[in-house]
Parts: structure tokens; C-alpha cells; sequence
């Protein structure tokens, strides 16, 4: 396995002793500023790569803040859809609960889609569901509930985030919902 | 002309040292990072999904760095096809027991040491190549165990880092299986590119030339892994 030809002890030592002290420099210098943000010799400030190391939890979005909370009644059988324009990149945190099983899917459509197109993300069968969303894309986003019971039941979602008109979707029936912005005071949507 | 020569080697070996650092640097703390689409995905599975697994068992050596550069150690002097199937083999006999029984019978470790160890398995293997082991300390390790404990390592590292995901038991061990399936696929895949490129750098006397200073790079990236692995211990542990 060795090597062929003579490489002397002496060769060897200092050969791993080199490969100990570049590897010992390399990730005190660069590497531990980089990835870690320690930075004993301050060569991670100098080459500028302590920024490298550090989370970002902040994600700042220059839209409106709003807020949304909607009482929706699903009828026996029957389904209700209820989407948010967001850009992309927007984002929201979210709750509902319902008085009884629904089965939704939380979905997506981007500008310019063929109608009926939606990405769907989270589809199952709950009474309830909480959570952020990021928008993938610039479009509309929301959950489609199906009431699958005999029974009427009640949704009541709660939102906030940046997103710009709330648009309630029903079978031959729609029509937007008004925001409510940082104050407590409703605003349009479209 | 003796000194500009060594000066020329030492140029050499930093540069390759430090394009090992790099990447390093250009990786996350973890040294196989989940995409955190494939996280997301592996952890909503439910039953058996043979391709996405051996997908990610593939993906997983192809792009893990710290497998890549044990295997170029291991196969540097290996000039027989023969060999170079028996020492994979035990290498793959090894990370195949511990990644099923890790990940079958819950057995976890700190992922940080063991990305150490395989970091300092890098270091050992270049160490061997040029000779450290049998001229500097006159012993002479048997290198078949030395691969096969090796891959138990590395095999323990991968069930340590699919046991971050809260896998579902429905499916659980096809999914493994596929996993590993993936793993070896990745690692012929990988070795083959390694083995072409060695084939056409045996052919010139360079080779030997620069072989004692490629595996000093190797030994350099291989304790960079391990160093940086250790600090990861000890500041997330």
C-alpha cells in the first residue's frame, strides 16, 4: 500500500507536521470566522467573512402589514375557497379551526396560470390547522375546505402577514373580504 | 535548485490545502447538509419510496466530500482492478452494518464526532500512503481492517444524520435499503470518475512525483475536517 521509493522519517514527520500546522492555520484564519463567527486572529473582520457565519432570522418586506379574520360557514356537502394575493417572497402566519372534519388543501396559483392551476402544498383531512407560509410566487394563495359531512361547519381563520386582498370563492358566489391594517382599520382589498 | 523545488512543493500543497479548506467553507456546519426541500420531503414520507431514497443515497456520496476524499486515499496505490473491488467492498460491508443497524435499532451518535472521526479517517489513510505508519513508527496496521472499521464509522454517520428526520416507520426499512442501494450507487458512480482520472495520472511520471505531496493535501483536508468537526462539537454539543 506504502509508497514506493524513499521518503526518510525526517521527510515524513515534517511532511504531517506542515499538513497539522496549514490545516491548523487555514481553520483558525478562515474557516472557524466563517463558519462558526470565532475569530481569534480577526482575519475573519479583515477579509470581511464573519457576515458568512451568522443566521439571518430577520426577513424585512417593504409591503403593508395586515391582518385578517374570517368567520366562514361551509354547508353540507359543500365547499368554500379563500385566497390572499401575496409577491413572492411575501409571507404570513396562520391559524383556523373548524367546528368539524374538513378536507382542504392550502394551495397556490401564480399571475397568468390557466385557470383551474394550483400548486398544491398541504393537503389533508383536519379540523384545524396553524402555521407560516412564504409565497412561492406572485399570485394567489389559500386553502380550499370541502365539507364532506351532512352537517354545516364553521371555520374561523385568523391571519397576519403581507399580503394585499382577501378574495372569497363559492360556488357561483364570490367576492373580497376588507383587510385590516396596523391600526384596527378595515381597508379594501380590490 | 533543492530549495526552489521545495518551495515549488509547498506552494502546491497550500494551494490544494486551501482549495480543501474551500470546500469545506462552502458547505454548512453539517459536512452532508440536507437540501432543506429533501428535508421536508424525507420527513413527510410515508411508505415506501424506493427512487427518492436511492436518490438521496446517491446524492448523498456524490456530494459528500469527506467519503469522497477517504476513497481517493484508499484507492491511491491500488494499481489492480481486483483490489480496488476488495477494498471498496469492505469499505461498503462496513457502512452498510452500521447505517441499517443505526438507523434500525435507533443507535445515534453525536454527528459532530463522528464527521471528526471520518474527518481524521482521511488524515490516517494519507498518513499510511506516504509511509508514516511503517517508517516513522515501524508498525504496520493491517489496512483491510482499517477500511472495514472505517466504513462502520462512516456507515454510523449515515444513520446518524437520516435519524435527524423523524422518519416514518411505515416503510421504514425499504426505505433504509433504498437508501443504501443509492449509497453504493453514488459510490461506483464516484469512484469511477476518481479511478478514470487516476488512470490517466498514473500514465505520467508526474504521478509518483507529486504523489507524496498530494496525499500531504490529503492529510492537510483530512485534519481541516476533523478540526473543524471538533469545534462544531464543542459549541453545539
Amino acid at each position: 500500500m506504502e509508497m514506493t521509493g524513499a521518503s526518510s522519517v525526517r521527510r515524513i514527520m515534517v511532511a504531517t507536521a506542515v499538513a497539522i500546522l496549514v490545516a491548523a492555520l487555514l481553520l483558525v484564519a478562515i474557516i472557524l470566522p466563517a463558519e462558526y463567527g470565532i475569530d481569534p486572529l480577526g482575519s475573519g473582520a479583515t477579509l470581511g467573512l464573519l457576515g458568512l457565519a451568522q443566521d439571518r432570522p430577520v426577513a424585512l418586506h417593504s409591503d403593508e402589514y395586515r391582518l385578517d379574520s374570517a368567520d366562514l360557514v361551509v354547508g353540507p356537502y359543500d365547499w368554500v375557497e379563500y385566497t390572499y394575493r401575496f409577491e413572492e417572497g411575501g409571507s404570513m402566519l396562520f391559524s383556523w379551526r373548524a367546528t368539524g372534519p374538513l378536507s382542504y388543501n392550502l394551495h397556490s396559483a401564480p399571475d397568468g396560470a390557466p385557470p383551474g392551476y394550483a400548486d398544491s402544498f398541504d393537503a389533508q383531512e383536519s379540523d384545524r390547522s396553524s402555521g407560516s407560509y412564504a409565497a412561492p410566487y406572485t399570485g394567489v394563495h389559500g386553502w380550499y375546505w370541502e365539507n364532506q359531512t351532512a352537517n354545516p361547519v364553521e371555520i374561523a381563520l385568523s391571519t397576519a402577514g403581507f399580503y394585499s386582498d382577501a378574495h372569497e370563492a363559492r360556488d357561483r358566489v364570490d367576492g373580497y373580504h376588507p383587510l385590516t391594517d396596523l391600526r384596527g382599520n378595515k381597508v379594501l382589498g380590490k | 535548485m533543492a530549495a526552489r523545488c521545495v518551495a515549488r512543493r509547498f506552494a502546491l500543497m497550500v494551494v490544494l490545502g486551501v482549495l480543501a479548506a474551500s470546500v469545506v467553507s462552502t458547505t454548512s456546519v453539517e459536512a452532508h447538509p440536507m437540501d432543506a426541500r429533501n428535508a421536508a420531503f424525507v420527513q413527510s414520507v410515508e411508505g415506501v419510496a424506493f427512487w427518492p431514497f436511492l436518490y438521496l443515497g446517491a446524492k448523498h456520496m456524490v456530494t459528500g466530500y469527506d467519503h469522497l476524499l477517504f476513497l481517493v486515499g484508499v484507492i491511491f496505490f491500488l494499481y489492480k482492478l481486483k483490489d480496488v473491488v476488495l477494498y471498496v467492498s469492505l469499505f461498503t460491508l462496513g457502512h452498510s452494518i452500521t447505517l441499517l443497524l443505526g438507523v434500525l435499532g435507533g443507535l445515534s451518535v453525536n454527528a459532530y464526532a463522528i464527521d471528526a472521526i471520518i474527518g481524521l479517517s482521511v488524515a490516517y489513510k494519507a498518513f499510511e500512503n506516504i509511509g508514516g505508519f511503517e517508517r516513522v513508527l515501524g508498525i504496520r496496521p493491517n489496512t483491510k481492517v482499517a477500511v472495514l472499521i472505517f466504513g462502520l464509522f462512516h456507515g454510523l454517520g449515515l444513520a446518524t444524520k437520516l435519524q435527524e428526520f423523524t422518519l416514518s416507520e411505515s416503510g421504514l426499512v425499504a426505505n433504509i435499503l433504498s437508501f443504501n442501494v443509492g449509497v453504493e450507487v453514488g459510490q461506483i458512480l464516484a469512484l469511477s470518475a476518481v479511478l478514470i482520472g487516476f488512470l490517466f495520472w498514473r500514465t505520467r511520471t508526474s504521478f509518483l512525483q507529486h504523489a507524496f505531496m498530494t496525499n500531504v493535501a490529503l492529510m492537510t483536508g483530512g485534519f481541516i475536517l476533523a478540526g473543524f468537526q471538533m469545534v462544531g462539537y464543542v459549541l453545539f454539543s
